[in-house]
């Protein structure tokens, strides 16, 4: 298994992850123990996704015990009292099934797909391991040797890998999206047994979770099973651990070199965004869209087509709970100065801030944007997802099919006011990618 | 009444459920649903163009996937032109320069993409004839304009840099190189030459022969029906002409006839990237498809495999160890891969080859058997969602000639597989003494551990073999010795220098270090200190027969074994001593070091500890000395001291150190006094 932690791409899939047009139709209710349940039913194929989404990321860990949720994510696949060590995969996968799990800043999500005629085992599965997992001496100390080795695979030894935790890092002084998701080594070779027992009894349980079964199922017979399964958990904590900590405008540039095993250097650029469900989200997204989406958007268009300054350029919204940022990146062509590419990077936010954008160009955004909301929700898994985020980060499930009215709701003029607005260049973080090969000689 | 009879047995089917949960065992599964693959319409148009439909009304929009069905190519010094075809294609037509087909390609929210054998447009079905039109103007009227060709050679050139830092990319080149050899489609590389060497005039000859109507499959999915599809096939895909394709073949590769080591030493490497792997015949239609489906699903298919279960779960070695073989109609690979901590690279490697040796030997368990065909039938089941999945079965049985019934007879020939099928596959297909393992890592620190596994070759980060240069007849070490006296001045003037004095100075993070040397041959004395700001850091003295090292206030003597690794440092030319002490020295070659061709020597003292020195061909001067013990020390500037040539500048690499040492000589006398004094 492949346990995604929050990466670029799938900060990219997040960042259209909802749908319109064509409706998606749900049943939902809440359990007395706080646990929300909602199901979707598609009988076109004979398989179900079943996701649990556990209202915690690496935003609730303590600072001095990052990586805790991450860690979790691994643990709670060792299995549970009544599912031995090491099965629980091997269950999964033995009954025609797929697995897998991720943990951003802000949430822990688990998810299965399986023949539809094995719901019951998912939920029997799921139900278990948020009763009673097993957390022993034998499970942490395999998964931090694993995790040790994930980290060194997905950012030491992979190149321009640190860009996510370096940006970060710089990003937020004050609020703990300044810490990376995969977290602190140290911090979990300190952690005790113990304390990894008390951040499972404060967060993972039924009232901070979302159940959701997408797929060919019977509603009636889905919820009877998700009752039967998940009502005897008992409630978690009346309230949980939610960091109330506003990051403070930065006034200042804060700009960096990072030496890496590269050869060609990338330049970056961060902004901070407001929180997710903010109205403005929608325009930061479609502006990203406007500046890097496609062949003939601005950006792709002057520097990787015209000027071959840069060998790619990419803007990606990462919208956290409590504000992300604006990430852009370009990667130099050969030969080319950094400092070059981000002159003419400069060069073109200025002019989308000074003079907006066209009526074309604008009929165009709203076309793309169209288009990927239709092709969103044309998988159980994907819609699965969509449902339970709709649900945990706008409050609302129908959300999932309000999306394209939010957008519409944005006009040309928007687009120009939050590229002002978000992209000051005051606040910025911006970081060089260069080769360790120039650190010898500078 | 059917539908209130369901009602009512789901209503007990939950009420007895709900009675017993039984949490000690897993719930029994509900009836399977069966799994019916739909249909895809089909016709042929005159010019051969061979379309698939399947019409799927989920969502309102529509794909079009165009494939052609040729023969690898050889692209020789070439290497990378089919890579940039798809791009040339995009690159403008005789209707629309380049802006203008992004720019309309995106006003739509559409996508257009090509490939060297493939052509593909999707968009809302509202815009499904502004698509096709922009499609097909791109299948007849491509210009192929100079300035995008070298635009995307900038491009390509800029890419090949950075997958050299990138240590998968360097394991999967390697693989290739090593499965299928430079002269087969599969192993040849792009380089920077082959890259330069492409035209527009290739790309234009390569799309004239191969985009040809007799030879593509077009696959139409989505909300469109057969009789609106062939009414649109015709408007735009009629007219185009056929031609004849040319066909190719190549020898088949061959395993390796024993294991053999690959090792790219990539200094930087905080894990090592292992890949075991030997090239093997598979394909679709191979009757040991499913069975070797199976086979690989146990070994390392995911993550309730072997190598998973061992190397990360029980060891804690890697986040991911998996295996693959591939399907392939003219030649594929086994391949068994992970990323693991450094110092379990050997245990990793040794885990890994027994997991693929024990399951060749001892086969598989009738419990794997059952959990791979759930997992592999599940998988199938799930492939299904996607409606192109149809599409791409109706083309596989057609452009691979497999039997008509090869995808509905899927699941049920999966199930009928026995372990005895498993097992005779295993025995067929796994060949645990005929891989190449190639490993991507910090050499000094594991180039060691590998020798267990075979013989261990270096390669460079583009899959060529570090450069062993060919050596004139009849050359001998002596004679390479014999040289390097003759050119530092003759072999009497050197030996006629008993006595030496050196001073040298390097800086170390910003703090200068002295270094003094005092050599006595006659004497058999010899003194090297090394001081800090006027402190003493280190003081090695041999004499009497005994080497003494004092170093932070504590002295002591050396056992043997380390007094003979320190004597091949006490002389002033040690070449001159190699026969007295007993040593021996063998000539291994030529190799580059950085761009300079040298003799290798390899010189081993009786002990059995050795150090490797190497004598410019084109000079004849020593250039480098490499030793476990002392790490690598490079030689230049030799400057005339008393007629005899010396290098002033030593510049020492070693893991102990964060960074080359650069030592300069300052001031070096031969045959002076040496005193009890200058001893101390």
């Amino acid at each position: 298994m492949r346990k995604l932690i929050f990466s670029l791409g799938l900060a990219f899939c997040f960042a259209f992850a909802v749908s319109a047009q064509n409706r998606i139709e749900f049943k939902e209710f809440t359990l007395d123990n706080g646990l929300h349940v909602i199901m979707h039913q598609d009988n076109s194929t004979p398989i179900v996704a079943v996701s649990v989404l556990y209202h915690v990321g690496s935003k609730n860990e303590s600072p001095d015990r990052t990586g805790f949720a991450h860690f979790f994510e691994h643990l709670l696949f060792e299995g549970t009292e009544n599912i031995p060590r090491g099965e629980y995969m091997n269950k999964i996968q033995s009954i025609g099934g797929t697995l897998n799990a991720f943990t951003s800043n802000d949430i822990t999500y688990y998810y299965e797909i399986v023949p539809s005629n094995q719901l019951e085992t998912a939920l029997y599965m799921e139900s278990e391991r948020m009763l009673h997992p097993k957390i022993d001496e034998i499970g942490v100390d395999t998964q931090r040797e694993v995790i040790k080795e994930e980290k060194r695979q997905v950012y030491d030894n992979r190149p321009y890998g640190t860009i996510l935790p370096e940006t970060m890092k710089r990003a937020f002084s004050q609020h703990p999206y300044q810490w990376p998701v995969i977290g602190s080594m140290e911090h979990l070779d300190a952690a005790r047994l113990e304390e990894f027992m008390a951040f499972h009894k404060a967060y993972y349980v039924p009232n901070n979770a979302t159940l959701t079964i997408a797929g060919d199922i019977d509603y009636e017979q889905a919820e009877q099973w998700a009752r039967a399964y998940f009502e005897e958990i008992p409630k978690g904590p009346s309230e949980f651990y939610r960091p109330d900590i506003k990051e403070p405008v930065k006034t200042a540039e804060i700009r960096d070199i990072i030496y890496d095993n590269i050869q060609i250097p990338a330049i970056i650029q961060a902004y901070n965004l407001p929180p997710k469900n903010h109205p403005d989200a929608y325009a930061m997204s479609m502006l990203s869209t406007y500046l890097t989406g496609g062949n003939s958007s601005l950006m792709t268009k002057e520097l990787v087509d015209k000027q071959q300054k840069a060998l790619a350029v990419a803007a990606i919204p990462l919208d956290l709970e409590d504000g992300g940022v604006f990430l852009m990146y370009g990667i130099t062509n050969m030969g080319i100065d950094p400092k070059d590419l981000e002159a003419e990077i400069d060069m073109l936010l200025t002019k989308v801030q000074e003079e907006g954008i066209s009526e074309r160009d604008f009929q165009k955004l709203q076309n793309i944007i169209e288009n990927n909301l239709v092709s969103q929700n044309s998988s159980m898994a994907g819609i699965a997802q969509n449902l339970s985020q709709a649900r945990v980060f706008f409050g609302d499930t129908d959300y999932i099919n309000q999306e394209l009215a939010f957008y519409r709701k944005v006009n040309k003029e928007d687009l120009q006011r939050v590229a002002n607005k978000y992209l000051n260049q005051e606040g910025r973080v911006v970081l060089y990618y260069l080769p360790k090969s120039e650190e010898v000689t500078e | 009444m059917k539908k209130s009879i369901l009602y009512l047995m789901t209503f007990l089917l939950v009420q007895t459920g709900f009675a017993q949960i039984d949490r000690s065992s897993y719930p029994e599964p509900a009836p399977a649903r069966e799994i019916k693959l739909g249909n895809a319409d089909s016709f042929v148009l005159p010019n051969g163009l061979k379309v698939f439909v399947v019409e799927n009304n989920k969502l309102p929009r529509v794909a079009f996937s165009l494939v052609l069905e040729r023969d690898p190519i050889l692209e020789g010094d070439k290497s990378g032109m089919l890579g940039m075809v798809g791009e040339m294609l995009t690159g403008g037509t005789t209707n629309r320069t380049k802006d203008e087909l992004d720019e309309e390609v995106d006003f739509i929210g559409a996508s257009l993409s090509a490939g060297s054998t493939s052509l593909f447009a999707s968009s809302l079905k509202k815009h499904q004839e502004k698509v096709l039109e922009l499609m097909s103007d791109v299948l007849y009227n491509p210009i192929f304009p100079q300035e995008e060709l070298d635009k995307l050679k900038k491009q390509a050139i800029s890419g090949l840099a950075a997958s050299k830092d990138d240590p998968n990319s360097i394991s999967s080149r390697l693989a290739s190189t090593l499965n299928y050899g430079k002269s087969h489609p599969y192993g040849e590389n792009e380089t920077e030459a082959t890259i330069n060497n492409i035209a527009v005039e290739d790309i234009q000859a390569y799309y004239n022969t191969y985009f040809k109507p007799n030879i593509a499959y077009l696959a139409i999915v989505g909300d469109i029906n057969k009789a609106e599809a062939e009414a649109l096939v015709n408007k735009y895909f009629a007219q185009w002409e056929q031609g004849d394709v040319p066909s190719k073949e190549y020898a088949m590769p061959a395993p390796p006839a024993e294991n053999k080591v690959a090792l790219v030493d990539r200094a930087a490497s905080v894990q090592s990237v292992v890949n075991i792997t030997y090239p093997m015949e598979m394909s679709l239609s191979d009757e040991d498809y499913l069975a070797t489906r199976v086979l690989n699903y146990i070994l390392g298919g995911g993550s309730s495999s072997r190598l998973f279960m061992n190397l990360r779960e029980d060891k804690g070695y890697t986040y991911g160890a998996y295996s693959s073989i591939g399907a392939d109609k003219l030649v594929t690979s086994f391949r068994a891969n992970a990323s693991v901590k450094q110092t379990a690279t050997d245990s990793a490697i040794h885990e890994m080859v027994y997991e693929i040796r024990t399951l060749r030997d001892n086969g598989i368990t009738a419990e794997e058997l059952e959990a791979a065909k759930a997992n592999l039938s599940g998988s199938f089941g799930r492939s299904l969602e996607s409606p192109s999945t149809i599409a791409n079965f109706a083309i596989n049985t057609q452009r691979y000639k497999l039997p008509e019934d090869f995808y509905t007879s899927y699941l049920q020939r999966l199930s009928a597989l026995t372990v005895e099928d498993i097992n005779a596959s295993a025995k067929k297909y796994l060949k645990p003494d005929n891989m190449y393992i190639t490993v991507v890592g910090n050499g000094t620190v594991i180039q060691e551990s590998l020798m267990a596994f075979g013989e261990v070759n270096r390669f460079t980060n583009v899959g060529e073999p570090e450069k062993q240069i060919a050596m004139e007849e009849g050359m001998t070490a002596a004679a390479v010795l014999a040289r390097y006296f003759e050119v530092i001045g003759g072999k009497s003037k050197v030996e006629a220098i008993k006595t030496s004095k050196m001073e040298a100075v390097a800086e170390i993070q910003g703090m200068k270090l002295n270094m003094s040397y005092v050599y006595d041959e006659t004497e058999g004395k010899f003194s090297n200190k090394v001081s800090m700001m006027g402190n003493v850091a280190s003081h090695v003295v041999v004499k009497d027969g005994k080497a003494t090292v004092t170093g932070m206030g504590n002295s002591q003597e050396l056992n043997d074994e380390q007094f003979e690794a320190v004597k091949m440092s006490m002389f002033i030319f040690p070449e001159l001593h190699f026969e007295d002490l007993g040593y021996s020295v063998e000539l291994q070659g030529i190799q580059d070091l950085e761009g300079e061709e040298a003799y290798k020597i390899l010189v081993s003292n009786p002990t059995g500890t050795s150090q490797l020195n190497y004598y410019s061909v084109a000079s004849g001067l020593k250039i480098k000395t490499e030793s476990q013990e002392n790490g690598d020390m490079i030689y230049t500037d030799y400057e005339e001291v008393d007629g005899v040539l010396y290098p002033m500048m030593m510049t020492m690499k070693s893991p102990m150190i964060p960074m080359p040492l650069e030592s300069k000589v300052e001031k070096i006398q031969f045959n002076v006094e040496v005193t009890e004094e200058d001893m101390k």
